[in-house]
């Protein structure tokens, strides 16, 4: 066999054999439309490692109608995956391709247009691929809307969340101007998950008059501030603060009334700030990481809740709004990437299932009190869990981004 | 600057020394500058030029690199728990790995650091990005816990791929031991080791297949091989005087030649972390030191010799009729005469966690050796472990078993064979 009769189909004259070496040496590939076969055009995808890694792609054209892509590695060891893009919009695509692995393949319908094939890393990374035929007409229940449909669902979640929370904070400043120390620790425990299930959507309010430097008009920073992050410009205020009075000192002063009093002022303007949120389907998916990211750097470490050791019951509160704002997005995320939405949904349900091992419905907020003692027997436990739902989860934002 | 390929570092060092890229071993620069403390100034042996633009080839047809690899400078050690019982996930991740590695043993990075999308996060992390190779080496092994029925693997255990047995003055806590996988991440640069380890743990997580377990960041080599200088642990002894370096030692004590193809050209990987006793070893004479050791400190003679590669005479007796080397010297109860002709090679680090809970230096030796055999391991350390005067000294905390497949071909990954055979 001469070396040439890898690169073409037998019989083509040794002319034609030449120019196609050229094509594929300038990184483009043949030119001829992809033959029919089991009712679907055929091209093949090989990846390999010359020149660090090349994405070679056996037909550059297929008429309209369904179209199988069967992707193999054979030696490209920096890609790891393959994509057809329209318009910068992802309409699959094969992950995980590593040399060794056995050819995976994706089937599409496409309408006539022009197409890329995406390979990240290769030289050069996209090869243009051309539908002739009709265009396909737009049918109903594309991903797009189904994720569109999705964050619906999802600022109607986020809109209830705070219409409860402004209900609960009611209740505390209730039992706080009532000077009733038990039921305000009470109130408290039962006032915290709200903001904690929602906290990476809303954190970005200014009140009018004030600029985005100025902590006396950060809505987060009013409500939700820390110990460790105190403004002395501002002064301590909100639910950390409250905590403080309640779980610390265990004295219910003047000052401690105007602190609820001014907590419920505040809740209103996130009551009414909260609808006017527009939620792009990347914004779930990264609102969801930024809620495990508040849960390793807060939550794990006892930071969240010092007085109280409230932690477990925040960390349960981040992980049901991730949780939800990545429901939203399943049905949508279910038709792009099916093995990633199993793993992260398969990954939600460890978390939970261990979470589910520290309720204990005697203890405030019912869950065991996250002492240091249970720190520094179980963080570990707990971080690992959450590090494996963070990667994957990770991954989301940039699928329902350019999905199509 | 041109990358060789290079597949003896050693000899591409003597080939390739370019100003910018060339460091002295500090022991070099120490016998520079103090010949009277360190004794005759002798010329740096070649093995010991640290040349960061060297690269080891990951793939081939022989054992991986990093066993053989005359020892680096730096260490990354971390063992991973299996979280699915899942065989294509295993594999997916096995063979994600394997090219992976291949891309950073070439000083290149794993994937896109800045994706050309802005909702996407990085593939590799990009610590390394302006690094050179620095002689990094991938080595990857198969624990235990990974041949089950569930993964369908039970048939393909390697034949001595177990538990270690409980050994005398073991002292070890689970956090510190065991694994179903290991990386074992070598570089004359310890960024470029770390990167690596770190940038294989996020693939572990993100296919859903493992976790990390325990991890030991190693400096300083504590075994010399073909073409170095023998360094010294943190004791200050000279570690490793009797290592193997020959290839017919290799051929007879380190790579396993039965079983199926998968399996030959691999070998088993022993991983003790051992804590020294720092501050009581430094209280302790100098006479004393060499006397648990078998050996003077600054030369690494054996206390019957004068030069370190001076054969010991464990018979030889003192003028009061005890040996010369005492019955309970580390290297009497080491030594291949006394063990019916055991030997192993030692390819560990020395390594710090800084100070522990009660204000003491936390440090030692994390100990790793390979063998056809881990029985052979066992062997040793159980007369060790019994009696050696060393371990007033030292407690084994962290310990683990592997079996390291040979290298994977261009074009497969890691461990492929094992799931071809049914």
């Amino acid at each position: 066999m001469q070396p040439n009769d890898r690169l073409c189909p037998r019989g083509l004259s040794a002319g034609l054999a030449v120019v196609v070496l050229l094509a594929q040496g300038a990184g483009a590939a043949q030119a001829a439309t992809a033959p029919v076969a089991n009712g679907a055009a055929q091209v093949a995808i090989t990846l390999s490692g010359e020149d660090g890694g090349r994405c070679a792609v056996s037909h550059t054209e297929a008429k309209a109608g369904p179209v199988t892509f069967t992707v193999s590695n054979t030696g490209a060891t920096g890609i790891t995956e393959v994509e057809l893009m329209r318009d910068n919009r992802i309409l699959g695509e094969k992950e995980n391709l590593a040399p060794g692995l056995p050819p995976v393949s994706f089937t599409l319908t496409l309408g006539g247009g022009d197409y890329k094939v995406y390979c990240p890393g290769a030289t050069p990374e996209t090869v243009a691929f051309k539908v002739t035929g009709a265009a396909a007409a737009q049918p109903t229940g594309t991903i797009g809307a189904l994720l569109l449909e999705g964050t619906k669902g999802y600022a109607q979640y986020v809109d209830t969340t705070v219409d409860g929370m402004v209900v609960a904070v009611d209740r505390l400043a209730a039992a706080i101007n009532a000077g009733d120390l038990d039921a305000a620790q009470k109130a408290y425990a039962q006032a915290r998950p709200f903001y904690e299930r929602i906290e990476s959507d809303v954190e970005g309010f200014v009140l009018p008059g004030h600029d985005a430097t100025d902590n006396a008009g950060n809505l987060d920073y009013l409500i939700d501030m820390r110990e460790s992050n105190l403004d002395p410009a501002v002064g301590w205020r909100g639910l950390h603060a409250i905590e403080r009075d309640l779980f610390q000192t265990r004295a219910i002063t003047d000052d401690t009334r105007a602190l609820a009093t001014e907590l419920q002022t505040n809740v209103g303007h996130l009551d009414r700030l909260v609808p006017t949120l527009d939620y792009k389907p990347e914004d779930l998916a990264n609102g969801a990481a930024g809620l495990m990211e508040e849960v390793q750097s807060g939550k794990i470490s006892g930071e969240e809740e010092a007085f109280s050791h409230l932690d477990l019951v925040d960390f349960a509160a981040n992980v049901e709004g991730a949780q939800q704002a990545f429901a939203f997005l399943t049905p949508g995320m279910e038709k792009i990437d099916p093995a990633l939405t199993k793993q992260v949904q398969d990954q939600f349900d460890r978390v939970t299932k261990m979470l589910d091992s520290y309720r204990d419905p005697n203890a405030l907020g019912g869950f065991r009190p996250y002492t240091p003692e249970l720190r520094a027997s179980d963080a570990v436990t707990l971080s690992k869990a959450i590090q494996a739902l963070q990667e994957p989860l990770s991954r989301i934002a940039e699928k329902v981004a350019t999905a199509g | 600057m041109t990358r060789k390929h290079l597949s003896d570092a050693a000899a591409a060092a003597a080939l390739h020394l370019s100003r910018r890229n060339l460091l002295f071993g500090a022991a070099g620069v120490g016998a520079a500058l103090l010949p009277a403390a360190a004794g005759a100034a002798t010329p740096q042996p070649a093995g010991d030029l640290i040349d960061l633009t060297a690269r080891h080839p990951f793939y081939g047809h022989g054992p991986q690199a990093g066993v053989m690899t005359p020892p680096q400078r730096h260490v990354v050690f971390m063992t991973f728990d299996l979280t699915t019982q899942d065989r294509g996930a295993l594999q997916v991740l096995l063979a994600r790995w394997s090219a992976a590695i291949a891309q950073l043993m070439k000083g290149a990075p794993i994937g896109q650091v800045e994706p050309d999308r802005p909702e996407a996060v990085g593939l590799d992390t990009g610590e390394a990005l302006d690094l050179e190779p620095a002689g990094l080496t991938v080595t990857v092994g198969l624990g235990p816990g990974l041949f089950t029925e569930a993964l369908g693997l039970a048939a393909q255990r390697p034949a001595r791929l177990r538990p270690l047995i409980d050994l005398p003055s073991d002292a070890l806590k689970p956090d510190l031991s065991g694994g179903d996988l290991s990386l074992q991440a070598c570089a004359d640069d310890p960024q470029v080791a770390y990167h690596a380890i770190r940038d294989l743990a996020r693939i572990a997580k993100v296919t859903g297949t493992a976790a990390t377990r325990w991890t030991v960041m190693g400096f300083g080599r504590a075994s010399a091989g073909k073409g170095q200088a023998t360094p010294r642990n943190l004791m200050g002894f000279k570690d490793g005087t009797r290592n193997i370096v020959e290839p017919a030692d290799f051929d007879r004590f380190v790579w396993v030649k039965d079983g199926p193809a998968w399996q030959r050209q691999g070998t088993y990987q022993v991983v003790r972390k051992v804590q020294m006793h720092i501050e009581n070893w430094d209280t302790a004479q100098a006479v004393q030191q060499n006397a648990v050791f078998g050996r003077t400190k600054i030369t690494g003679a054996p206390l019957t010799g004068k030069a370190e590669f001076d054969t010991p005479d464990f018979a030889r007796k003192g003028p009061d009729g005890a040996p010369v080397i005492p019955e309970t010297a580390h290297i009497r109860l080491a030594a291949h005469e006394t063990n019916d002709g055991t030997k192993i090679l030692r390819r560990g680090f020395n390594y710090t966690d800084g100070i522990n809970a009660f204000g003491l230096l936390d440090a030692g030796l994390l100990f790793i050796s390979y063998q056809n055999d881990p029985a052979h391991f066992e062997r040793l350390q159980a007369r060790l472990g019994a009696a050696d005067a060393l371990n007033e000294y030292i407690s084994h905390i962290g310990s683990a078993v592997f079996f390291v497949p040979p290298a994977p071909s261009e074009g497969s990954y890691i461990g492929a064979g094992m799931f071809a055979a049914v």
